[in-house]
């Protein structure tokens, strides 16, 4: 029988600074790791602890796979020191995936915000990967500052002259600089007049990634502006420790995020108590 | 179920076969209470099959407090576990082993990935379990459906009588083992199961007289219902010191963390007990706490007892062992913390079962 929690190692093939508490890790390991857009990963820096995260790039991306991470606790400060050739363990892939072929030709809407970008950005590739399956995508994104923006190049250039007409970009930041000649503001007023690129609120998908307040007010605004609860899609983070379901960390209500989640809708959420703390 | 009686003289000549033979566990009296403990030559008069359950839960044995699972990305997994006999579980420990059978081998949990620490554990033990003669004033097994005496998930079971106990089988694994010592076993003479059922009756009759002040015409599970915000979570946790006895002692709390330890330039990983009563167990790194309260943990731990794990398996996870009462330094009950709810929706409280 296999051991659950024992991980494979995987090494770092190349560290991308995105923002100075962000980095992304280019990871190849060492056996065929396939994963869906919106399923997470427990990471273990050796020695110093293992965590939960969603990885960042393309589910088909076979040979490798990426993580964006900011550096906030014990385990993220010890990652961040790591360079190119070193090596970090991994175990899953874990829990749900966003319902991606259920979307087929409907607009989708991905609203994130700050480091929650991660998966959505997964969630994005897969879309692009096959864009003539959905109607529409609206991509929506927030950050503290223009220097907090992750994945700069693809948001801000890379992707709106790849996928022009199909792909709508709003990025936001709560507060610009001289160079910033973008959007000001919190991320939820880039759903203002939102219906001006989803043309069928009412049907259309909203996917929303993000700090939990983030998660909280985009939750309230998407409902105000027509998206109906059981269409509109949210990652929650928990502390997961084993990923398998059984180390009751992660509980939610009746659910276990690493189990029924991390992919929920709003629908099965909003009699849970507390779910955005 | 096949039965038959060993007298109290073969027991005795039993008992030290099976030490001598196998790793052999049983309560062993130690002043007021009973402690598992290793059967050897030493302690073996002071074993104790009847009276109520141990200081210790069953748990101990198939998630110890601390378990390495990981070497270095390697599993230190072993093929073949020592062969352990558990003797005199009382059936509040028996039930207990659904939920974390439930958890760690079963389907509802991450079908997936079973522990393989825990199934060889429990694969490698043999229970005898024993009718419960003496619930104390904590127990109280019969307001959550439960009963004195096990009628299932034992291998094989002992209920004393003035001459000696009747010996049930309960499982294949208890009919094989058997089969070993079937000289020490004789036919169960007329009138044994009568008075066993008797003897069963007069321990009911004990718990009900105990409880009868805290017996709820709502089950648990229903009066948990809609309760998030009561005042009862409050007013009850305010002599709870966060120690997590609770969650450490009970028979059902299974909640876990993987702890990595640095070993020179390798690692290794531990299972580790946890306590959802514990202010940072569903922190997350950027801070954010679901539950920073003491009275939201609190009222979390029943809830995760009598809403969660019956909306995932149909169960509660709780057996009535009443160690949570025994252990608590604020002398919290959740007796009476059930019994105040049902007070708060005038449900009534406080009657014997017809």
């Amino acid at each position: 029988m296999s051991n659950p929690y024992e991980p494979i190692k995987a090494e770092i093939l190349e560290v991308i600074t995105e923002t100075p508490q962000i980095k992304t890790f280019v990871l190849k390991p060492e056996k065929d790791f396939g994963f869906e857009a919106g399923q997470f990963i427990q990471l273990t820096v050796p020695g110093v602890g293992e965590g939960p995260f969603t990885p960042s790039s393309s589910p088909y991306e076979k040979r490798k796979l990426e993580v964006t991470i900011m550096r906030v606790g014990k385990i993220t400060s010890s990652l961040h020191t790591k360079k190119k050739g070193d090596f970090v363990g991994i175990r899953g892939p874990y829990g749900n995936k966003y319902p991606i072929e259920e979307w087929k030709g409907k607009e989708v809407l991905i609203v994130g915000g700050g480091v929650g970008l991660a998966p959505l950005r997964a969630l994005f590739l897969a879309l692009v990967h096959n864009i003539d399956d959905y109607k529409k995508i609206a991509f929506c994104y927030g950050a503290k500052t223009p220097q907090d923006i992750v994945y700069k190049e693809s948001i801000l250039k890379k992707w709106p002259d790849n996928f022009k007409g199909k792909v709508s970009f709003r990025v936001t930041v709560d507060a610009g600089d001289e160079k910033w000649k973008g959007r000001v503001g919190l991320v939820t007023t880039t759903l203002d007049g939102i219906d001006e690129e989803i043309k069928n609120i009412e049907e259309s998908i909203s996917v929303v990634c993000g700090p939990p307040i983030m998660m909280k007010f985009t939750t309230l605004k998407l409902l105000d502006v027509g998206y109906k609860p059981e269409n509109i899609y949210l990652s929650m983070e928990k502390n997961m420790s084993c990923g398998i379901g059984k180390c009751g960390h992660c509980q939610l209500g009746k659910y276990l995020v690493c189990r029924d989640g991390p992919v929920f809708t709003y629908s099965q959420l909003k009699d849970i108590p507390a779910i955005w703390d | 179920m096949k039965e038959l009686f060993l007298s109290k003289d073969n027991y005795q000549k039993w008992i030290r076969t099976l030490s001598e033979s196998v790793s052999l566990y049983a309560p062993v009296q130690k002043e007021d209470f009973l402690f598992y403990e290793r059967i050897t030559e030493e302690n073996i008069d002071k074993v104790v099959l009847d009276t109520k359950r141990t200081i210790h839960p069953l748990k101990s044995f198939f998630t110890p407090a601390q378990r390495k699972v990981v070497e270095y990305f390697d599993s230190p997994l072993e093929p073949s576990g020592e062969k352990r006999i558990i003797l005199g579980a009382k059936n509040c420990d028996l039930s207990a082993l659904k939920i974390s059978d439930s958890v760690y081998m079963g389907e509802k949990f991450g079908a997936e990935y079973k522990d393989p620490f825990y199934i060889q554990t429990r694969e490698n033990t043999l229970i005898i379990s024993s009718d419960c003669t003496l619930p104390d004033e904590n127990c109280f097994c019969n307001l959550v459906g439960s009963k004195p005496f096990p009628e299932e998930g034992f291998d094989l079971n002992f209920s004393t009588l003035e001459e000696g106990f009747i010996v049930q089988v309960g499982s294949e694994k208890g009919e094989e083992f058997i089969k070993q010592y079937e000289s020490f076993f004789t036919q169960i003479e007329e009138g044994m199961i009568k008075k066993r059922e008797k003897k069963r009756e007069k321990v009911l009759r004990i718990l009900e007289k105990n409880n009868k002040e805290f017996k709820t015409k709502l089950p648990y599970r229903e009066l948990i219902k809609e309760s998030y915000d009561s005042p009862v979570w409050k007013e009850h946790s305010e002599a709870c010191v966060d120690c997590g006895g609770c969650n450490q002692i009970c028979p059902t709390c299974r909640c876990f963390l993987l702890f990595d330890v640095k070993k020179g330039e390798k690692y290794e990983r531990f299972y580790l007990w946890d306590a959802c009563l514990f202010t940072g167990f569903a922190r997350v790194a950027g801070g954010a706490n679901p539950r920073p309260l003491l009275y939201q943990r609190f009222s979390n731990r029943l809830f995760c007892k009598f809403y969660f794990f019956p909306e995932n398996i149909n169960l509660d996870a709780c057996t009535g062992c009443g160690r949570c009462i025994a252990v608590c330094p604020g002398k919290i009950d959740m007796r009476k913390v059930f019994r105040d709810l049902a007070v708060e929706r005038k449900i009534p409280v406080g009657f014997e079962d017809e």
